[in-house]
């Protein structure tokens, strides 16, 4: 994974992305215990060109080819790793790379999605696996219930949050 | 050790380590794929193995 860190912070370094953060399993993991994952979601912000309005992921694709990094699908595998890389499809997935939370691991810096984030993301996505997330954050008392507040606040998220705690806390009226 | 606190004892860990179990729990997974034991069969010899193959009756 160390290898992944480093491309990152290597593509953000040439300005093929200005930002990036890891979420999934992989951004959990850092909150959580570890879950068995076969990839890793990178969330990006491209260093579009001014008056450029489509995003494209071409120039990641083009960087990494150059490197000799191969595709399978969606996938750019970076030293063993199929790394997916995703662009914010709204102001949350912003948001979460923005104030991502900046780390290090085996030696390399990185940054991952805060708790807060992957835990409103998983929300808003609802399936089972998400909402097992939410509640694995939970049990680690991995959120601050301030902060998740303002995110859910600031995205709509504020009633399928009271629907999830009715539902998996059996809390009538939990505000977070 | 009861699972919840097992599950606070991984979550404990730092990142490093829960990458490095994360790399095992991938090659595991890769592993078992490649055996074909996801699909509840052994993996299939081949032709050259099934020849060399004992006969059972």
């Amino acid at each position: 994974m160390r290898q992944v860190f480093e491309v990152l912070n290597r593509m953000k370094a040439d300005g093929v992305i200005s930002a990036y953060a890891i979420g999934g399993a992989v951004g959990a993991t850092f909150y959580t215990e570890p879950a068995a994952t076969y990839d890793v979601d990178v969330f990006v912000s491209l260093a579009q060109p001014p008056g450029k309005v489509l995003v494209s992921l071409a120039p990641i694709y083009e960087y990494l080819g150059l490197a000799k990094y191969a595709t399978e699908g969606q996938y750019i595998i970076i030293e063993g790793w199929p790394v997916q890389f995703l662009t914010p499809s709204d102001a949350l997935e912003q948001e979460a790379i923005e104030e991502a939370v900046e780390t290090s691991a085996d030696g390399a810096s990185t940054r991952i999605m805060s708790a807060e984030h992957l835990a409103a993301i998983a929300l808003r996505t609802g399936r089972s696996k998400d909402y097992l997330r939410i509640l694995a954050f939970l049990e680690q008392g991995a959120l601050d219930s301030r902060m998740l507040q303002g995110i859910l606040q600031r995205h709509g998220l504020t009633k399928k949050w009271q629907e999830f705690s009715k539902k998996y806390l059996g809390a009538e009226d939990v505000q977070s | 050790m009861s699972n919840p606190e097992l599950r606070k004892k991984l979550a404990a860990l730092s990142f490093t380590e829960k990458i490095r179990i994360l790399e095992k729990l991938r090659d595991r997974g890769i592993a078992i794929a490649k055996a074909g034991l996801r699909k509840g069969t052994s993996p299939k010899p081949s032709p050259h193995e099934r020849s060399k193959a004992p006969e059972h009756r």
